[in-house]
């Protein structure tokens, strides 16, 4: 029987890294008392599959995981068995059965929506806020540059945003920000701000910045969809 | 330093943490972490393992005993582990005080940090951490307010060069000791005694060892003239032992942490001590009587780790599991009970002869690791001196049978540098090499990989080779290029210890109080980490002894006098001095001497007098 969750990663499960994730829910699992699924073969590994990676210190309000496990077994009960052996901060929001051929997360999701809370350096307007954003919007390239382990790359991040909007509160702006992601990558969150502050000098401190992933997307046709929606999962995994 | 609560202490790590490497080291949230109340326990304990959260959830000292202490309602234990260099750098840079995993509190607010010392290499690392909790470095800097800084484990069988450093010791188990010493730490809590007096009151339990009380004088030419103790104290400080072990406490609800750690399993501890008698090693002179806990105990604590932890392999620990009597029924139970739900078993220290390939092979789930096989000497002369009864034709056997089974990685460990070791045994060692790998090219087998590790010998307190000065740091490194060279077949490995940091083991290992300024010195000086090759830094080392008039000859290299004062002449582990000197004198004969467990007992001294004795449950 093959599982899709959702579930948070906030609190202090936002620093459980995504490499050690499988361990904690398959240890989790098997505390539950409930038998999964191995892969065949030299090194067996329970199957056990999330979508995107959260970067190590961000939240996420609405994760996914795939579970495949032995037996069959009722749903909601196999959620609070597995949600009793889970670490604070871990907290299962929703779960279905897949039907049979459902394809993995990692082939449906395709977009990510974020929030982050950064302060002001220096206070601004509105205005000026929403000026800045436009014009980094109406930008056709953003090239960055990163510094990997092969030495410095430049990459273009604009393709990647989908939406980005601001606001002020107080003394921090609060941004929401959707980006597509894929194989080919992805632009980080801070990135965007980096460049937000660079291109457009706005007055960010980004030494003292929150990011919480609000939800990862099925994106068709410009309508966001969760993956654990029947019709637009089926569809999806027939078209594509 | 500045006073932080751990609320604040949190708020400020919570700044940065995300930028760390591996964070979760730095939080004690993990699966089965004990969160007690503060303000209901009557006493604080931080328990401290000087290295990294990898190396230190991996030691089960720290599990058994982290657990023991929070099994009593009046006391808390907490962790804290040596933050990793980017982490201590940005706490240093903040000024945030060291801090306890569970709560957050300050290490500073805590009635006691125990310190494990599992090896010397470590023990800067300790000076590190008292610093960066904000706790002066030396006992008589430290007044009411501060923790009773103590430390336990295999290194307080000579602890001297960290005397000034820590209140007092305990050696030997601490199951029913450090229970002890809490409780009268509770009621110096209540009715405070003068320090003087608290400490005299603590040297009357068990294995612990108050160095403010033992007063040492020197000979001119810098050999130790007396060791005497002030009255009111034993004059020898003897071990604590466990009586019972199978009824002895053993945690079955461990942490389960989520980072990958060294030893990422369940541990079950089958057996404690060994008497095989290997005569470099300490541990298996330390720990003795053997003692086996009884089938029974060791499935019911099986089952509950299963469920407590979800772990999918659980490791039999002891010095030499495959000794353990009763080892065949114990792992046919465990995985007809386990084994479907994945649980595989795995063995950790088997030895040569007692090596029995069907066994491998039921424990082995995948064939990816290889076998390891320890002979430690090259040829039978150097294992007869060592007494490692294991034959050239145990190891070909036991390598042919893992052949035939389909392993073709073999992993052989030895020693250089041990005592009376010529050209021959290190010639010795290239010959077995050559005769394990041209078998397994006779069976058939491709793709072989041999791996031969060599150590370097060092002599260890407590052990019948006290008395041997460690090989010149040279010559042991002309072995090393031979070995080298010698072995540059393409089905060879060949990794060795680095010459320098065994060195400086040897000078601790045998050394004495005067290197604590030492210690503090190199400490102050940036050493820190010293066990690990990227961090470890020779220089500061060399300047210390220089700047402070030290000859590390003196302790590494020179070989002592059976009528010499040992530095650690005032503690015991049981085993008897005269009994050491025999087991020399047999080393140098190359005489064997036997198991006391199947056989007649070898008068090692441990037995008579002590309430235990060998227990065997198979």
């Amino acid at each position: 029987m093959r599982l899709r969750i959702a579930y948070t990663k906030v609190e202090d499960a936002k620093y459980i890294a995504h490499l050690d994730l499988t361990r904690v829910f398959e240890r989790a699992i098997r505390r539950a008392g409930i038998t999964m699924s191995y892969t065949e073969g030299f090194n067996q590994r329970p199957k056990i599959s999330f979508g995107f990676a959260l970067a190590v210190g961000t939240e996420g309000e609405r994760e996914y995981v795939d579970i495949d496990i032995q037996r069959e077994m009722d749903l909601g009960e196999a959620l609070a068995r597995i949600q009793e052996q889970l670490p604070p901060g871990i907290r299962l929001l929703q779960g279905r059965v897949l039907t049979q051929g459902a394809k993995p997360l990692m082939a449906v999701l395709n977009a990510a929506s974020y929030r982050m809370r950064v302060l002001m350096a220096l206070p601004i307007l509105p205005e000026r806020l929403q000026e800045g954003i436009g014009a980094w919007l109406a930008r056709e390239h953003v090239t960055l540059s990163r510094f990997t382990k092969r030495g410095p790359t430049e990459k273009d991040i604009r393709p990647w945003v989908k939406r980005l909007e601001g606001e002020i509160h107080g003394d921090e702006i609060i941004f929401e920000l959707e980006v597509e992601m894929g194989n080919a990558g992805s632009v980080r969150p801070e990135e965007v701000l980096v460049s937000l502050r660079e291109l457009e000098n706005l007055p960010l401190d980004l030494e003292a910045l929150h990011i919480k992933r609000t939800g990862v997307h099925v994106s068709y046709q410009g309508e966001n969809t969760s993956p654990l929606e029947h019709d637009g999962f089926v569809q999806l995994a027939e078209q594509s | 330093m500045t006073k932080y609560t751990a609320a604040e202490i949190r708020r400020q790590v919570e700044r940065f943490l995300p930028k760390v490497l591996k964070p979760s080291r730095y939080l004690g949230t993990e699966w089965n972490a004990i969160q007690k109340d503060w303000h209901k326990t009557d006493v604080h304990m931080a328990f401290a393992f000087p290295d990294v959260y990898e190396v230190g959830m991996s030691h089960l000292g720290t599990r058994i005993l982290y657990h023991l202490v929070n099994s009593y309602p009046e006391f808390l234990c907490e962790r804290v582990f040596t933050p990793w260099v980017d982490m201590e750098a940005t706490m240093r840079e903040k000024n945030i005080p060291l801090y306890a995993l569970e709560s957050f509190q300050p290490l500073q607010a805590f009635d006691v940090v125990g310190f494990t010392l599992q090896y010397e290499m470590s023990y800067t690392n300790i000076l590190n951490m008292l610093d960066l909790a904000g706790i002066p470095l030396r006992t008589e800097e430290r007044g009411a307010e501060d923790p009773w800084i103590i430390a336990g484990g295999p290194c307080a069988f000579n602890p001297e060069p960290l005397v000034g450093f820590i209140d007092f010791f305990l050696l030997g188990e601490s199951e029913e000791q450090l229970p002890e010493v809490l409780g009268l730490i509770a009621e110096q809590k209540k009715n405070p005694l003068p320090r003087q007096d608290f400490l005299r009151r603590v040297a009357q339990v068990q294995g612990v060892y108050v160095p403010d009380f033992y007063h040492v004088n020197y000979k001119p030419d810098g050999r130790i003239e007396k060791i005497e103790a002030e009255s009111g104290v034993p004059v020898v400080v003897e071990k604590a032992i466990v009586q019972d072990l199978d009824q002895a406490f053993f945690p079955t609800n461990p942490v389960v942490p989520y980072l990958e750690i060294v030893h990422d399993r369940m541990m079950l501890e089958v057996m404690r001590g060994c008497s095989r008698g290997c005569r470099f090693c300490q541990a298996g002179m330390i720990y003795r009587p053997v003692r086996e806990r009884s089938l029974e105990t060791l499935l019911k604590q099986t089952e509950e780790l299963v469920r407590s932890t979800g772990y999918d392999e659980i490791a039999l620990t002891s010095l030499s599991s495959g000794d353990y009597s009763c080892i065949q029924p114990v792992i046919e139970k465990i995985l007809e009970k386990h084994g479907d739900e994945g649980v595989g078993i795995s063995l950790p220290s088997l030895r040569v002869d007692s090596f029995d390939v069907e066994l491998a092979e039921s424990v082995q789930k995948t064939r990816k690791s290889g076998l390891t096989f320890a002979p430690e000497a090259g040829t039978q002369r150097l294992r007869d001196v060592i007494n490692k009864g294991v034959t050239e034709e145990n190891l070909l056997n036991a390598a042919e049978a893992a052949f035939k089974k389909g392993w073709s990685t073999i992993k052989l460990y030895f020693m250089v540098g041990l005592p009376t070791e010529t050209q021959e045994d290190i010639d010795g060692i290239i010959d077995l090499a050559k005769k394990v790998a041209n078998l397994g090219t006779k069976l058939g087998r491709r793709n072989i990989t041999i791996t031969i590790s060599t150590s370097i010998f060092v002599p260890k307190a407590h052990t019948p080779f006290q008395w041997e000065p460690q090989e010149a740091k040279a010559s042991v490194e002309l072995k090393q290029r031979y070995l080298k060279e010698n072995l540059r077949d393409r089905r060879f490995k060949y990794n060795y210890h680095d010459v320098k940091t065994s060195y400086l083991e040897a000078v601790f290992a045998k050394g004495d109080r005067r290197l604590a300024p030492l210690l503090e010195w190199a400490f102050k000086h940036g050493a820190r980490f010293d066990g690990w090759s990227d961090q470890f830094c020779e220089e500061v080392w060399i300047n210390a002894f220089k700047e402070l008039g030290i000859d590390p000859h003196f302790y590494a290299n020179r070989a002592m006098d059976y009528d010499d004062i040992l530095p650690w002449d005032h503690l015991e582990s049981g085993v008897a001095k005269q009994f050491l000197v025999e087991e020399h004198h047999r080393a140098l004969q190359e005489a064997k001497t036997i198991d006391c467990r199947h056989n007649v007992c070898t008068g090692c001294g441990i037995c008579p007098g002590r309430g235990v004795q060998i227990e065997l449950k198979g």
